[in-house]
């Protein structure tokens, strides 16, 4: 028998009873709409967040405070809820909440198996009084900060990333410092604005004049924060603290530094920073609490789309098994007049099979169309995602499609071959019984 | 005319159940059946007549003793040749017709095609050949179930000789019919067997059918009760096909067949 006549032939099987087939499909339906939306939500969420975290630093990206001033900050924050004990004070630690990094500290750091020396970049942080551009008279405050280092993709909307060890100021703007500063996203690039900074005592105005390269598309982590390149934060650094003695100039609160993130896990790493007094961070440890918080409810959800379709699994069981039932003449006929057993088996896990299909096909449809209705929903004027054009909520993607039907069809087999062994192994003289 | 033994058995035994249930259908069956003759196998209800047809049909295996067909002994043969063997070489007409009752007629007939993996246009056109010779290709699209029982068994005949089977099982084929259809469809599975050369092996209460057939085969109790008859079947009466000539519709199909003789 031909492959494509047992095909047809189960396709038209399923037809006999249409009412029985429908039902079974909608409980596959059910199932495979839940997950396929589930996922589709998990994804657009993921990819937000994950666009998120390259912009604040990325894989292997760590943040490095002294241990004292971790513990300080922990007593002083009570750590979100976390009940913790405020700090006790210790005249020999600290007094104001956070201890500066000593410059052996520092060396060590440069020396750890897995940490890149050359990453490692003391955090300033840069004091600008206004922003200022040729196309207005407005002035606007402005609070910049250099790029951690490491392979950093900021979420842009328009223009391209820093480079970090350009020559020229660079920097990278949020639209709306666009929209005052008198351009549009897309013109302001490669436009020169001035970062001014105004001295304390003479009140005399430095000005620097920074290229546009990029404009950042909104984002929860980044908000409010513009970038600048190294060169850039080190002139402005340089201009804030050039009253300061030379001890207080040098001193340093944090450092960013990446690490290899393929060969080290973070945990070690982290351990040997608290050897020398050092408390880490990784974007994990940062965005970690956000992504889990999305990852359970949607886990739940998953889950449940779980149960249905293993509900519909059983309903694909029991559905065949009637089938087989009402044909067992029929299969008889078959075996009789040459059918193997084999063909028989594959014909009633085809049908199987195809229930799975369809069931998963009209989720997946129904879901894509729902999911693309609710985010032209969210984005809308005045919805709670207008803000965040690049962010879609419901993301489809071709793998992820493809292993959910992958996934059900698997799961409407497993639950065809019960019916399907039986009917297999139906005698063909029953046929032949009379009634 | 040729008269090689088509199918022949040795010591068929055939026992169901174990221990206290345990039944003896068939106590062992020697008997040849030669290419191009007509058998009625005959005896009462519980003689295990339907044991040894299905035995023959290579439905079901013996306990003991062994089947061969055209000299071939088929109890070492894999499953997979016996499929083969029982679509290519054997047709099957049933008292209860068997059909798929909401398929077409034309897809009825077709099956045993679409299971040997035929294309469908050389299913289409042999399907309807079959449907010819039994004069019902008019028919070839109507539901199978919107038919008459003596419609229903001329498809079920189409539907056993369109692979150009060596033999006909037909059990009780006149069981369900009233006897004027019955002699309908006597006529056509003679005229195939007197025609075509197809061995005809037919299980049945019906003394009159089996007085038809070149010999007849009684069971008893899971033995042979008669030896078989040695008449061959070359000295069947020619005429024998006339006595029936009330029925149009039998006619039309005689004529068919005529024409593509």
């Amino acid at each position: 028998m031909k492959i494509f006549d047992i095909i047809k032939d189960a396709n038209q099987n399923l037809l006999r009873n249409k009412l029985r087939t429908f039902l079974t499909i909608l409980a596959i339906f059910i199932g495979s709409f839940s997950i396929i939306s589930t996922s589709a939500i998990q994804a657009g969420v993921n990819d937000f967040i994950d666009s998120q975290v390259d912009s604040y630093g990325g894989d292997g990206y760590l943040a490095i405070v002294s241990q004292d001033s971790f513990d300080a900050l922990e007593g002083l924050q009570g750590n979100m809820g976390n009940n913790n004990s405020p700090t006790e004070y210790n005249p020999e630690k600290i007094q104001t909440g956070m201890s500066p990094i000593t410059d052996e500290q520092l060396q060590k750091v440069k020396q750890i198996d897995g940490i890149d020396a050359d990453s490692v970049v003391e955090q300033k942080s840069l004091s600008i009084s206004y922003v200022s551009s040729d196309k207005t008279e407005q002035k606007y405050l402005l609070s910049a900060e250099a790029l951690p280092p490491g392979n950093i993709k900021v979420d842009l909307e328009a223009g391209k990333q820093l480079d970090l060890r350009a020559d020229e100021y660079q920097i990278l703007l949020e639209s709306r410092y666009a929209d005052a500063l008198g351009y549009t996203t897309d013109n302001i690039i490669d436009q020169q604005i001035h970062l001014v900074v105004v001295d304390e005592y003479t009140q005399k105005e430095k000005s620097f004049d920074a290229t546009v390269v990029g404009v950042i598309a909104p984002g929860v982590v980044s908000m409010g924060q513009q970038y600048v390149n190294n060169k850039l934060a080190d002139d402005i650094y340089a201009e804030n603290t050039k009253y300061y003695p030379e001890a207080v100039k040098s001193q340093t609160f944090a450092l960013a530094a990446n690490y290899d993130y393929e060969k080290y896990s973070a945990d070690d790493i982290k351990k040997s920073l608290t050897e020398i007094g050092l408390s880490a961070m990784t974007i994990q440890d940062i965005i970690g609490q956000i992504k889990t918080f999305f990852d359970v409810i949607l886990t739940v959800f998953k889950l449940f789309g779980f149960i249905a379709l293993l509900a519909a699994a059983i309903g694909i069981i029991n559905t065949l098994f009637m089938s087989v039932q009402e044909r067992t003449r029929e299969i008889g006929l078959d075996k009789a007049l040459g059918m193997s057993s084999g063909h028989v088996f594959l014909s009633f896990s085809l049908e199987a099979i195809a229930l799975g299909f369809w069931g998963s096909v009209f989720g997946i449809i129904v879901s894509v169309i729902i999911g693309n209705l609710v985010n032209a929903a969210f984005h809308a004027d005045g919805s709670f995602l207008a803000a965040f054009p690049t962010f879609n909520l419901v993301s489809y993607t071709i793998p992820d499609i493809l292993s959910v039907m992958l996934l059900i069809i698997v799961i409407a087999f497993l639950a065809g071959t019960l019916p399907a062994r039986k009917a297999a192994h139906k005698n063909p003289i029953d046929a032949l019984r009379y009634e | 005319m040729s008269k090689n033994v088509i199918l022949s058995t040795r010591g068929l035994r055939k026992t169901y159940g174990r221990g206290d249930s345990r039944f003896e259908a068939l106590r062992g069956i020697n008997l040849e059946i030669i290419e191009g003759e007509s058998v009625a196998i005959i005896g009462k209800s519980g003689s295990g007549k339907s044991t040894l047809m299905h035995l023959l049909a290579l439905l079901d295996k013996p306990t003991k003793g062994n089947i061969a067909l055209d000299g071939e002994n088929t109890s070492k043969l894999r499953q997979s040749k016996l499929n083969k063997l029982r679509n290519k070489k054997f047709g099957f007409v049933f008292q209860s017709f068997f059909m798929n009752a909401n398929d077409s007629v034309l897809n009825n007939v077709m099956l045993p095609l679409k299971i040997a993996g035929l294309g469908a246009r050389a299913r289409r056109r042999k399907a309807m050949h079959a449907l010819r010779i039994v004069g019902l290709d008019d028919k070839a699209k109507n539901k199978a179930n919107d038919l008459s029982g003596g419609q229903k068994q001329r498809v079920c005949i189409a539907r056993a000789i369109v692979n150009d089977p060596e033999i006909i099982f037909a059990d009780e084929p006149t069981g369900n019919l009233d006897s004027a259809t019955g002699e309908k469809i006597i006529n056509i599975l003679f005229r195939l067997n007197r025609e075509k050369g197809i061995t005809l092996i037919i299980v049945t209460h019906d003394p009159e059918l089996a007085a038809k057939c070149d010999r007849q085969i009684r069971i008893s109790d899971g033995h042979l009760a008669s030896e078989p008859s040695k008449t061959p079947p070359t000295q069947l009466p020619p005429t024998y096909y006339e006595h029936n000539s009330g029925d149009t519709d039998a006619d039309g199909m005689l004529d068919i067949m005529e024409e593509q003789a």
